[in-house]
């Protein structure tokens, strides 16, 4: 409610004025340290009028990749030479654009590659007073294997299940899938509701995770469009298993076109009976609606999310308790990420054996990849679990752009740290890509061709996390900075041997004392790039040589004095 | 019904414990200590720093003891190579960003972190410290914070929320930068914060640190134990601890009947607050001023001055102000005695800005009082009982006599004054805190309890200083009355205490007594025009060596033209007879051309003599001309603020009663002070008229050079 009502009074005034605040802090009765540490937080939110022009553009690794240093350098240029005074040009987190970087925003509307050509008109548009419109969503035609009803009838699952009363079956049928949690961690999602279903509560919810903020995953972003009628049905279906009437759809603020799709859908279903008092005429109760999040890669992490919702700072809890049991407004919450719900009609429908047999290799179930940095087709594709990387590189792809070589790959964005291409065969699956030191996460495969600095990679990963802390726990916080600080004097011929040997035992403790699983994975980019590329590390540790020629430019290498917009640099 | 056990095991040995105990609980029932920063047991745990952290057996991650409920079947390490290494990474993780010592460790030797530092042995941590030190913000007098030595434990969070529900302090913005923050991320001592300390007693670090000022020990007096300090109802809810820290600033003081307690025009640095008995407040300098003219050239009246009695010469538009003190009450003019008793506060003006005590007073029984040194007075200023407190006693016993004392609010009748009272609210600024700001939207109409407030205006050209107001008067009626805009901006000069009424009230107000309104709407636009008068001299002639000599500051100068002058003194011998034989004029001054600026009051626009005034005694007539009220208690303090040297104390000598408690009345010379009054009651100056040779001039300084200077020397600095 308080976001909602700071996201009112921002939409009105353009920004949160401290007047603004105060008087919603009587209205509320709500001290104003917490207002101002909401406002403050959230990168959607601004405490000052913002300028006539506010252009922000990606800094993330998919946009780096993609040429987003010379676009901002180009914005910039537009900035001094036609709207001095009255436009800002800064960097921005991943803005889930990573298949057509690079990204930009004007005006918190956001564009991608497409409208690079674009930008004068925009800027002369926006200036104007035009309220710029995004790219809307795109219609997807072709059709899909996690689609039972292939264009058919819809929620058929749901009718069946409501109709046999039968939930034991149905969840028994869901273990049986062994279907996982598809945000990243991965756990066992008929365990997660049978938890929730067995935790005795009067009010239990739930709720999907739609905030994908890494960069490289866009995945949900594609299955928000593609299918949202499966997204609502699992999460109705979740509601019945687990004895919950209430359900919430936290989506990033980003994704406007989104948000449409689903909004229609929503109001499609409470049309037809399926969401409301009683679904279907059964008498189950089960209502339905969206959240907007206020911004901000930390609100993906579970708890955060949550928090969120109950009108607090981003700040992930210290588990257990976890959510199936302590969840929203400490009740039983079923969290899920997009991918996890939408599998559930398919598993329904076909039965557990079919879904795991959509896999490969030995592996059960389907993964929806997004696939982007350095490769000709990037997109998002639903593949086999189990396919190897080089199979959704060089074949759903196109393989690797301008016909270089590949030279690396992120199997899922930062967190999952940096393979060499020799890795190239490895399966997606959970295990064995845990094995190898990496992780499936989310399925945002990022392509690095030859003539990548890897250090520069490295520093683009830690930086982001850096940029996404909460800032709760000490770990991750001050870790976080101090990982980018090394890799800044690596990148300024400044770094020895000494300054090397303390990386690995940084990686571990964040790993092992941080909170949540930013701060377990914020040293990840640097690590792997030391583990699998140590001799680009010894060329600029030793030599003081990049060989792609990115470090050791005067200044920072990669604009990194620029002002960075998660967050109010006040420093206190 | 007892909670079930759990059973489990820490570092190999065996303990059972009810459901629900934390790892760390446990093992401390153990003796098994395990460090931490964040945690304190009187709050609730929430596992920020994770210096805690313990491995579980099983687990992939370890947890920190402090937030991780102890399970049944748990095997706890507390001191695993794992542990020991990731511990003391997260020490040097802290450190590298850490002043060293901080000002805790530097004074105590006790911050927390650097202890765990010493303890661990490490001295230099394997990181580049932060890229810049963070802000200290030492805006409040008692509590300094250094943000470089913050760790964000969140101790001071949960201190003034869950502790002391204040809800003051929060984290503010996100990540590396995150930082604690007051209300909206403002300074401390901006911040609603009521100073109860229990944030800095909280603190692991240096970061929140104790800045009693260096004399906090009150030597005379009877101590007070800590005990029963706590037990003393406006110490409520202060800190008992920060309390404990600043003990030696409050002692006891019993008084007998007839006891003097302060005497008027002295200095001081105390406030008093009475715990059981009465006193009485009053002046004892005669009421009336010194004698203009008309005294017989004795012997005697060549030292010391005449007074002069009420009707045999009044002072012009007398208004019927009472007599503002440094006390909850306001002396009445015809009888300017006033009593105060149990739970007043008198002397804050003294103890927080130094300024001479406004009132002599005196015990009418037995009874005890506090004396307190300002760190003490501003820890009660800031606690909201005490707070509540004198904003009751301020409502009920001055503000219908500040609001009437003006012939505006005159004809406001008894049951608009009960509803305002009901409405007021006690704002407190600090020293340069801006209250309302010119150009802003006008909310609020504000009356002064204690301190003097700058009410100036920005102009293109610079700022120009309309006003200083004291204890007693109001402001923000122009802005109300005009369009809803401020017209000028209105500073503290030091520790101010408004009250302010909110614009519904004051409309509401204005609407019931139309008569009301129309009389500050006729005084809104005097100021308004006098304002506009005043700007237009200013822009006509901004020239150099004007304002290197102050001059620019002068709204009216007595000239000597020293090419007529023949230094007969008749000018000085004039302005004594006029002034009972004193003269208030001395041939002397700063050379402006051929010009001699005699030591004369300067009618300056920025009237510093008027700061500080203890009883409201000094101001100035629309005419421009100081007056010295008669109550004037003869302090000095505004002859010493006179940058000019303008202000002369008169010796005069008094019968008067021995206010020691002797029923005797002896002979006693006092001062009171003077000021050239133009000579109002004649057509012009008695120094001009006296002038035999043309040389003595009383002019406005802009219009005069305008005139003379450019055409006498060109040399001067022209216009710019």
């Amino acid at each position: 409610m308080i976001i909602e009502a700071l996201r009112e009074i921002q939409h009105r005034d353009g920004f949160l004025s401290a007047g603004e605040l105060q008087r919603l802090s009587s209205r509320f009765k709500v001290p104003l340290y917490e207002l101002q540490g909401l406002a403050g937080f959230f990168p959607h939110f601004r405490l000052e009028l913002p300028p006539a022009l506010d252009v922000r553009v990606c800094a993330d690794m998919s946009c780096r990749l993609s040429g987003a240093a010379a676009l901002h350098r180009s914005v910039e240029v537009m900035a001094e030479e036609r709207f001095s005074g009255r436009m800002v040009v800064e960097e921005v987190s991943c803005l889930g654009q990573c298949d057509r970087a690079p990204a930009f925003a004007i005006n918190d509307v956001i564009f991608n590659r497409t409208s690079t050509g674009e930008i004068p008109q925009l800027l002369a548009a926006a200036v104007g007073g035009e309220r710029l419109k995004p790219a809307p969503a795109l219609r997807h035609e072709a059709e899909l294997r996690t689609d039972p009803y292939c264009g058919e009838r819809h929620f058929d699952a749901l009718r069946a299940l409501l109709e046999s009363k039968d939930a034991t079956k149905a969840l028994a049928e869901l273990k049986a899938s062994q279907l996982r949690g598809m945000g990243g961690a991965g756990f066992p999602a008929g365990t997660k509701w049978e938890i929730v279903r067995n935790t005795r509560s009067d009010q239990k919810y739930i709720v999907c995770n739609a905030d994908e903020s890494e960069p490289g995953t866009i995945k949900d972003r594609f299955i928000l469009e593609a299918l949202p009628h499966l997204l609502i049905e699992g999460m109705i279906i979740a509601g019945y298993l687990t004895g919950a009437g209430k359900g919430i759809i936290y989506l990033r603020h980003e994704y406007e076109a989104q948000r449409a799709v689903i909004q229609a859908e929503l109001e499609r279903c409470r049309r037809d009976g399926l969401l409301g008092p009683s679904v279907l005429g059964t008498g189950f109760t089960f209502e339905l609606d969206l959240f907007i999040s206020p911004g901000g890669y930390i609100c993906g992490e579970e708890t955060a999310l949550l928090e969120v919702i109950e009108d607090r700072r981003a700040q992930p809890r210290n588990k257990p308790p976890f959510p199936v049991t302590h969840g929203l407004f400490n009740k039983p919450t079923v969290l899920n990420n997009v991918e996890t719900f939408v599998y559930v009609p398919f598993i329904l429908m076909r039965g557990a054996d079919a879904f795991r047999s959509q896999g490969v290799n030995g592996c059960s179930g389907l993964k929806f990849v997004g696939v982007s940095g350095h490769v000709n087709h990037p997109g998002v594709f639903e593949v086999p679990m189990g396919t190897p990387v080089r199979e959704v590189i060089f074949h759903c792809a196109g393989g690797v752009s301008e016909g270089r070589s590949l030279k690396a790959f992120a199997p899922s964005g930062a967190s999952s740290g940096f393979l060499p291409a020799s890795m190239v065969d490895i399966h997606l699956d959970f295990k064995i890509l845990a094995e190898a030191g990496s992780m499936l996460g989310s399925g945002a495969i990022v392509a690095i061709a030859e003539g990548t600095c890897m250090i520069d990679m490295a520093m683009n990963g830690c930086k982001f996390f850096r940029n996404e802390s909460c800032g709760k726990c000490v770990p991750c916080r001050v870790g976080s900075q101090k990982a980018v600080d090394i890799l800044a004097s690596i990148q300024q011929g400044r770094a020895t041997e000494a300054d090397l040997a303390v990386v690995d035992e940084l990686a571990e403790t964040l790993m092992l004392t941080s909170i949540c699983g930013l701060g377990q994975v914020a040293a990840n980019p640097f690590t792997s790039v030391l583990k699998h590329f140590r001799n680009e590390v010894e060329d600029h540790l030793r030599r003081k040589r990049c060989p792609s020629g990115v470090c050791f430019q005067p200044g920072p290498p990669d604009g990194s004095s620029r002002r960075f917009v998660t967050h109010r640099d006040t420093g206190g | 019904m007892a909670d079930p056990a759990v059973h489990l095991t820490i570092d190999g040995r065996a303990t059972t414990v009810p459901a629900g105990t934390t790892v760390f609980d446990a093992a401390r029932t153990l003796g098994i200590p395990i460090p931490t920063l964040c945690h304190q047991s009187n709050m609730e745990p929430v596992g920020v720093c994770r210096e805690c952290v313990v491995e579980i057996e099983g687990a992939r991650v370890l947890a920190a003891s402090c937030v991780r409920p102890a399970e049944e079947g748990m095997v706890v390490s507390t001191n695993s190579e794992r542990v020991r290494r990731t511990r003391r990474m997260l020490i040097e993780l802290l450190l590298s960003d850490h002043p060293r010592p901080c000002a805790r460790h530097r004074e105590f030797g006790d911050c927390e972190l650097e202890v765990l530092a010493e303890r661990e042995g490490i001295t230099t941590p394997r990181f580049p410290g932060s890229p810049g030190p963070r802000r200290i913000d030492d805006s409040l007098p008692a509590i300094r914070v250094d943000h470089s030595a913050c760790i964000l434990c969140d101790r001071c969070i949960r201190a003034c929320t869950d502790v002391k529900s204040n809800f003051v302090i929060g984290r503010m913005g996100k990540g590396y930068p995150t930082h604690i923050g007051f209300d909206n991320d403002l300074d401390m001592g901006a911040s609603s914060c009521v100073s109860c300390g229990e944030c800095m007693v909280s603190c692991p670090t240096g970061a929140l640190t104790n800045t009693a000022a260096p004399a906090t020990e009150l030597t005379t007096g009877m101590k007070f134990g800590l005990d029963e300090l706590l037990h003393i109802p406006i110490f409520r809810g202060v800190s008992s601890q920060f309390l404990e820290k600043n003990q030696g600033g409050v002692v006891k003081r019993n008084f007998r009947k007839g006891e003097i307690l302060c005497r008027e025009g002295e200095f001081g640095s105390t406030a008093f607050y009475i715990l059981k008995g009465e006193v009485e407040v009053f002046l004892t300098a005669p009421l009336a001023h010194v004698k203009k003219a008309g005294g017989a050239l004795g012997f005697m009246s060549k030292l010391t001055s005449l007074l002069a009695g009420g009707r045999e010469d009044p002072r012009p538009d007398a208004s019927r102000r009472p007599i503002p003190i440094d006390g909850p009450v306001d002396l009445p003019l015809d009888h300017p005695v006033a009593v105060l008793g149990e739970g007043e506060l008198f002397g804050e003006m003294t103890c927080l800005n130094f300024y001479p005590r406004s009132a002599t007073v005196r015990a009418t029984g037995d009874g005890v009082v506090l004396e307190m040194l300002r760190n003490v007075l501003q820890i009660l200023q800031k606690n909201r009982e005490f707070k509540a407190q004198l904003e009751r006693n301020y409502k009920q016993r001055a503000l219908a006599s500040h609001l009437r004392a003006s012939p505006a609010f005159a004809g406001l009748g008894d049951d608009a004054l009960d509803e305002l009272k009901e409405r007021a609210e006690l704002i407190r600024f600090e020293p340069g805190g801006v209250i309302c700001r010119q150009g802003e939207v006008a909310d609020k109409f504000y009356l002064i309890r204690i301190g003097f407030v700058k009410v100036t205006q920005t102009h293109p050209g610079g700022e120009m200083v309309l006003a200083y107001l004291s204890r007693g008067q109001f402001f923000g009626e122009i802005g109300l009355l005009a369009g809803g805009v401020r017209t000028a901006t209105c500073t503290a000069l030091d520790h101010v205490e408004v009250v302010c009424i909110g614009v519904e009230d004051f409309n509401r107000m204005l609407e019931r007594f139309p008569e009301v309104r129309r009389s500050l709407e006729q005084t809104a636009r005097e100021r308004v025009s006098a304002n506009r008068q005043h700007l237009d001299a200013v822009r006509t002639v901004p020239l150099d060596d004007f304002l290197d000599q102050g001059l620019m500051e002068a709204q009216s100068l007595l000239l000597l033209d020293l090419e007529k002058c023949t230094r007969c003194d008749d000018c000085v011998r004039a302005c004594a007879s006029a002034h009972d034989g004193v003269t208030r004029l001395v041939r002397d001054g700063l050379r402006f051309d051929k010009y001699l600026v005699a030591t004369s009051c300067r009618q300056c626009k920025d009237p510093l003599c008027m700061v500080g005034c203890p009883v409201g005694s000094i101001r100035r007539k629309e005419s421009l001309e100081i007056i010295i009220e008669d109550w004037c208690i003869g302090c000095g303090l505004c002859a010493d603020q006179c940058p000019y040297g303008n202000i002369n104390m008169h010796p005069f000598r008094v019968m008067e009663q021995d206010p020691g408690g002797v029923a005797s009345r002896k002979a006693v010379l006092r001062t009171k002070a003077t000021a050239c009054d133009l000579c109002t009651d004649h057509a012009e100056p008695s120094c001009v008229a006296a002038c035999p040779h043309d040389a003595a001039h009383r002019v406005n300084p802009r219009e005069f050079f305008a005139r003379e200077l450019v055409q006498i020397s060109p040399a001067h600095g022209g216009a710019r």
